[in-house]
């Protein structure tokens, strides 16, 4: 009887045991954690402050960047995306610091991996930001220049421009977090490339009398711009 | 320290050969003429000719029995040199106001280096009204076609009349007199790595100018005949300079302009005569080609900038046929403070902001032009008093907006 109270009584111990052992560091854990949460509180609440205080929405608002906010849909002011952003990213910080102290092997080489992969998420989440910035930006000044130029094409041209310049962006994102960098390398040439030698073939091939009309028609006009009004 | 002199006229050239040989010898002529008692210098600011314009300064000579003067009592240095800083204009002017300041001029005038139209009475007309009148600042008055400077008529000299209450026609013509004070002035502003060192710096003049309250009048010249441009190729980039410079000074003065209301006239010097001009060729199709493509690629900008109820005029506007197309003046109106508003809340990058303006610019100036083709000079001048009225009535609008 006594062999089987035992029996019951040992695996009991053991767990008792082991959870004795264990209790400091879920207690570390769950200390790591609410520390983190009023840590990453009081910081959106700074950055909330700072952000008001150098008018980064109106930079945003005046980069285009509230605009692609409204395409995609999200309406939150700039300044509450990156706050909360940088919340949620210290929040996700602490969780793998508060995990680690639980001295786990299996999460303690899931959180060592995800630290050494956060400065390449970190990296492919600015250049796709500075990207589309950019992409942006140049597609309007191709939009506005042609317009001007007088050309029918204003619209397609700038989108073209965008189009290609956010497959760069995009091949330079993925390229960064290391997803099947070969595959992403050998699509951005073939796509890239496909790209430049269809406008190659098309304007060349396709569009030798349109482009015949526009250079005659360009003489014409140069040729009627002389005497033209004086603007200033 | 340089040797002093009284008189001090800049020429800034670039690639010049040309034309600049007689407007040297026009401004020689008129030194020695009207001013025999003085003395001069002539200032050449060149951004690095390579056509021989400085040789053409050098040897340009006048016969002055020819022009009835006996005994010129000094005659005028000529002192070509080369300007830094951004290439431009504005780089040019800012090196001979430093040589008027440093030779302690009294009087100073600019003159464009193209001219064809330029006679020696114009340097009367421009010192003169400094050295013997007192005042700080000299505008040219022209006369030109009525199809000739229109983003003149339609946006700089509106704007600047409403705004700073002064009736100043030709803010941006190109030649100028001042005096010696009004260059130390210029001198000491820094805005040299601006747009004011290039096409901005005639705006930039008249503006701090009237708004620092220096005496201000203008004079009349005759015909402004000059070496033919290519006004197509660098209208935006024309544009964006006059224009953004003009929006920068309403920001600065806005403290001034605010408390304006209505304009009065200024001294006028010279005497008024017509003088038959050269037609204009103008070719509004393209101006109304380029105003609907706008409508149609920049459909984003304009509603975001003007605003749901202006932007449904001017669509309506885009489905006229090209003869009944009329823009109003009171819409472009709106359509100009819209934009400077939008420019002064940084709504869009600068360049971008002003360079969607063109298309807009282009068919307001499509719309004049057709509605004055059958009008005499008088009668488009009207037109563009009109306008200028309008944009003094729109004032509080602007202002209630500004913030």
């Amino acid at each position: 009887m006594e062999g089987f109270l035992n029996l019951i009584l040992e695996p009991i111990n053991e767990v008792y045991l082991k959870f004795k052992g264990f209790f400091p560091n879920l207690l570390a854990m769950l200390t790591i954690i609410i520390i983190g949460v009023f840590v990453a509180w009081l910081v959106k609440a700074v950055l909330l402050k700072f952000f008001k205080a150098i008018k980064l929405d109106i930079w945003c608002d005046r980069m285009g960047f509230t605009a692609l906010l409204r395409k995609a849909d999200i309406w939150s002011k700039p300044a509450d995306i990156f706050a909360v952003a940088a919340y949620w990213f210290m929040i996700i910080g602490f969780l793998m610091v508060g995990f680690s102290a639980l001295n786990i092997q299996a999460i303690d080489s899931l959180v060592s991996q995800f630290f050494l992969y956060l400065p390449r998420a970190f990296s492919a989440v600015v250049i796709l930001l500075i990207g589309y910035m950019v992409a942006g930006f140049l597609g309007r000044a191709v939009l506005i220049a042609a317009v001007n130029s007088g050309l029918h094409y204003a619209k397609l041209l700038a989108e073209a421009v965008r189009l290609l310049l956010t497959v760069l962006i995009l091949a330079m994102a993925l390229e960064q977090l290391q997803v099947a960098p070969s595959i992403v390398v050998a699509a951005f040439s073939i796509i890239f490339g496909g790209i430049v030698i269809a406008l190659a073939i098309s304007f060349g091939v396709a569009g030798i009398d349109p482009a015949r009309r526009m250079i005659e028609s360009g003489r014409e006009e140069k040729k009627e711009q002389k005497g033209d009004v004086e603007h200033v | 320290m340089a040797e002093s002199t009284d008189i001090v006229i800049g020429i800034p050239s670039y690639n010049n050969a040309k034309t600049i040989g007689h407007v040297v010898r026009a401004v020689d002529a008129g030194l020695a003429k009207y001013f025999p008692d003085k003395k001069a210098v002539i200032v050449n600011s060149d951004g690095g000719s390579t056509d021989g314009t400085s040789e053409v300064i050098k040897n340009a000579a006048i016969d002055h029995n020819a022009l009835l003067i006996q005994h010129p009592l000094s005659m005028a240095h000529r002192i070509t040199t080369p300007y830094h800083g951004i290439p431009g204009k504005g780089s040019a002017i800012r090196t001979v106001f430093q040589m008027a300041v440093d030779m302690g001029a009294s009087a100073c005038a600019i003159v464009d280096s193209d001219l064809r139209s330029i006679t020696p009475e114009w340097i009367e007309l421009l010192i003169s009204p400094v050295l013997k009148e007192g005042n700080d600042f000299v505008a040219p008055l022209y006369d030109r076609h009525k199809f000739d400077g229109t983003i003149t008529n339609s946006i700089v000299y509106p704007m600047t009349r409403a705004f700073y209450g002064k009736r100043i026609r030709q803010p941006i013509g190109g030649e100028f007199g001042f005096s010696g004070n009004m260059a130390e002035f210029y001198l000491k502003q820094d805005v040299w790595g601006t747009d004011v060192a290039r096409f901005g710096i005639d705006i930039w003049m008249t503006t701090e100018a009237i708004a620092n309250d220096f005496r201000v009048c203008q004079a009349f010249l005759g015909a402004k005949i000059h070496d033919p441009k290519d006004p197509g190729s660098d209208l935006s980039e024309m544009l964006v300079q006059v224009v953004s410079s003009l929006f920068d000074l309403t920001e600065k003065h806005s403290d001034k302009w605010k408390e304006v209301k209505g304009s009065i006239d200024v001294p006028t010097f010279g005497f008024r005569y017509h003088v038959g001009l050269e037609h204009v060729k103008v070719n509004v199709g393209r101006m109304l080609g380029i105003f609907r493509a706008g409508l149609d690629n920049l459909d984003k900008i304009w509603l975001d900038v003007i605003g749901a109820g202006d932007f449904g005029e001017i669509k309506s506007l885009g489905t006229l046929p090209d003869k009944e197309f009329r823009f109003p003046p009171k819409l472009w109106t709106r359509v100009v403070f819209d934009y400077a508003i939008a420019y002064h809340k940084k709504r869009l990058a600068p360049q971008h902001l002003i360079k969607s303006l063109v298309p807009l610019y282009l068919g307001k100036t499509a719309s004049f032009i057709m509605e004055a083709e059958e009008m005499t000079q008088e009668g488009a001048e009207a037109q563009i008093e009109q306008l200028c009225l309008e944009f003094e009535e729109n004032k509080e609008y602007l202002i209630k907006s500004w913030k």
